[in-house]
C-alpha cells in the first residue's frame, strides 16, 4: 500500500516529490518543536527564517551534490545556523568566528559586467566560478526554484484545506 | 581567354577533389596567372578569387549582387574549398611582387595547409557562410550576415595588403618560409588568444539562448545585457515568492492531524501546475487566485488513514527528528534517484 503511492507518481524521483518530501517532513518536524500559538511578531519572524531555511535546505539537498549552488546553498544555511548557535551560547566572543568566508579564487573576481555582478550575487556559489559556468548554474536553479515554488503553493493549499 | 577560365576551373575543382597540395599549388600558378590578366567584366561571376584583386567598393558591389551564381556544386565544399580560396587570396595578393615571389609564396601556403585544416573544423560553418558569397542560394538573413562581414573585410583587404608586403620581400630571399602564416575568417584577428575567445564567447552565446527559452519573455529581446537584466528579475522574483510562501507557511499553523505523507499524491498532478503557471507572470500575485484550484484537493483527501511512511530511506522513528540535520546533507538512496532535474 505505501510503495503503490510511489509507483502511482509520474515521476516518484524527480526534483519535485524529492523536494516535497524533504520539506514536508522538516515542516512537521518545526510544528512538533514550536509552541502552537505564538503572536509575537518575534516569534512568527524567527518561525518564518526556519521556513525558509527548510525550503531551501530541502531543495538544495535533494538537488544533490553535483550542483554547485547547491553546495553553496547548504553551506551558508549550515554556516548562519551554527554561526547563530554560537553566538547564542559565547555571546560578543563569537563576532569574530561567526562568519566564515569562502575564499574567492582569484581569476574569477575581476569586474565583470554590471549584471554579471548582480547574477553572481543572487545565485548562492557564484561568486567563484567563471561566467560560462554561471549561465549554467543560474539555468538550473532557475527550473529548482520554479519546482519549490509550485511544491510550496501545493503544500501551502493543502494546510489550509 | 575563356578557355583559360575554363582550365583554372577544372584545376580548381581537380584541387579540390583530389586535395593533393601539389596539384592545388600547380592549379593556383595557373590561377594566379590567369587573374592578373583578367578584367572585372569578364570574371562574370566565375572566378571568386579575381574579384579580390578589384578595388574594394567594387568587389563589394560585385558580392552583394545576388547574380553571382556558384560553379561548383554543394558537394564538392569540403573543408578545403574555404582553404583554397584562403590560399588563393594569399597568391593574389603576392602578384603585387614578381612572379617567382609568387612561386615561393603559393608554396608557402600549401604547406600551411595542415595547420589551418585544423583550424577549420571549429568554426566551419560560420566560415563558409562568410567567405563563400557564391553560393546563391542565401536567405535575407545570412546576405544581411555577408554585408557585415563585407564591411569588415573591406577593412582587412586593405590592411592585409599591406601586412602582405614586408613578407613577400623576407620570403622572396631566402628558400625557407619565415613562419606559417595562418588565415583566420573574414574580418577577424588572427592570434590564439582571440581565437579561443571567440570559442568561448560562442559558448556563452549558446547558453545565453537557453537561458532565454527559460525565462519567459525573453525571447523578443535581443542583446545580452538586457536578456541577462531579465534573467536576474526573475530569479529576484522567484526569491521573493519563495520568501512569501515561507511566510505563509509560517502563519499557517499545521495541523498535527494532517497527515503530510498525502502531499506525495499531489505532486503528481499535472492540471495544478498549469493552473499555477498561467497565474505566474507577474513577481507577486493575489491570494484570492489560488483558491481556485482547492477543490481539486480534497477528491485526493482519502489517504488520512496511512500511518507508515512510504520512503525506503526513511526507517526508524529517530530519523524523524533529526530531519532537519539530514536536510543540511545529502543523503542518497534509492529513492533519489539521478541528480538531474526532471
Amino acid at each position: 500500500m505505501t510503495s503503490d503511492h510511489i509507483s502511482s507518481l509520474r515521476n516518484p524521483s524527480s526534483i519535485k516529490t524529492r523536494f516535497a518530501h524533504r520539506f514536508v517532513l522538516a515542516l512537521k518536524k518545526l510544528s512538533m518543536d514550536r509552541a502552537s500559538s505564538s503572536v509575537s511578531m518575534a516569534d512568527r519572524y524567527k518561525r518564518y527564517r526556519k521556513v525558509r531555511a527548510a525550503a531551501y535546505a530541502s531543495m538544495a539537498s535533494s538537488v544533490g551534490p553535483k550542483r554547485a549552488w547547491a553546495r553553496a546553498l547548504l553551506r551558508k544555511i549550515r554556516n548562519r545556523k551554527m554561526g547563530s548557535n554560537l553566538m547564542k551560547r559565547l555571546g560578543s566572543r563569537t563576532g569574530l568566528l561567526k562568519k566564515r568566508t569562502v575564499l574567492k579564487p582569484r581569476n574569477h573576481r575581476e569586474m565583470g559586467s554590471e549584471q554579471e555582478n548582480s547574477l553572481r550575487e543572487l545565485v548562492p556559489g557564484g561568486e567563484g566560478m567563471e561566467f560560462y559556468r554561471l549561465l549554467n548554474e543560474t539555468g538550473h536553479y532557475i527550473k529548482c526554484l520554479r519546482a519549490q515554488v509550485k511544491v510550496m503553493k501545493n503544500i501551502i493549499d493543502l494546510y489550509s484545506n | 581567354m575563356e578557355r583559360q577560365v575554363e582550365e583554372t576551373q577544372l584545376q580548381f575543382r581537380s584541387g579540390i577533389r583530389g586535395s593533393n597540395s601539389q596539384q592545388l599549388g600547380f592549379g593556383f600558378l595557373q590561377a594566379h596567372d590567369v587573374i592578373s590578366t583578367k578584367t572585372p567584366q569578364e570574371t562574370g561571376g566565375r572566378s571568386f578569387t579575381a574579384l579580390l584583386e578589384l578595388p574594394p567598393p567594387q568587389a563589394v558591389e560585385l558580392l552583394v549582387n545576388e547574380d553571382f551564381q556558384a560553379k561548383t556544386p554543394p558537394h564538392i565544399f569540403h573543408c578545403n574549398t574555404a582553404l583554397i580560396n584562403r590560399a588563393s587570396k594569399f597568391s593574389v595578393f603576392a602578384t603585387a611582387g614578381s612572379s617567382p615571389e609568387g612561386n615561393y609564396v603559393v608554396s608557402g601556403s600549401c604547406s600551411m595547409m595542415p595547420d589551418v585544416v585544423k583550424q577549420e573544423p571549429p568554426d566551419f560553418d560560420s566560415h563558409l557562410n562568410s567567405s563563400m558569397p557564391a553560393a546563391s542560394n542565401h536567405s535575407p538573413k545570412s546576405l544581411k550576415r555577408k554585408e557585415k562581414v563585407k564591411e569588415k573585410k573591406v577593412n582587412e583587404l586593405d590592411i592585409k595588403s599591406k601586412k602582405v608586403a614586408p613578407n613577400d620581400i623576407s620570403v622572396g630571399s631566402g628558400d625557407k618560409l619565415p613562419y606559417i602564416y595562418v588565415r583566420a575568417r573574414r574580418g577577424q584577428a588572427t592570434d590564439s588568444h582571440s581565437l579561443a575567445e571567440r570559442a568561448r564567447r560562442e559558448k556563452i552565446d549558446a547558453r545565453m539562448k537557453q537561458l532565454q527559452e527559460l525565462v519567459p519573455g525573453c525571447n523578443k529581446i535581443s542583446g545580452t545585457a538586457m536578456v541577462l537584466d531579465e534573467i536576474i528579475n526573475h530569479v529576484q522574483a522567484l526569491q521573493r515568492q519563495v520568501e512569501f510562501l515561507s511566510m505563509r507557511l509560517a502563519a499557517v499553523n499545521p495541523r498535527s492531524d494532517i497527515n503530510h505523507y498525502a502531499f506525495l499524491a499531489e505532486e503528481s498532478e499535472p492540471a495544478v501546475d498549469n493552473n499555477y503557471q498561467s497565474m505566474f507572470t507577474a513577481s507577486m500575485w493575489p491570494e484570492g487566485q489560488i483558491s481556485g484550484s482547492r477543490q481539486q484537493y480534497q477528491q485526493l483527501w482519502h489517504f488520512e488513514g496511512l500511518q507508515q511512511p512510504i520512503w525506503g530511506r526513511v526507517e526508524d522513528k529517530s530519523k524523524f527528528i533529526t530531519t532537519e540535520n539530514s536536510l543540511l546533507s545529502f543523503d542518497f538512496s534509492s529513492n533519489s534517484g539521478t541528480g538531474k532535474l526532471k
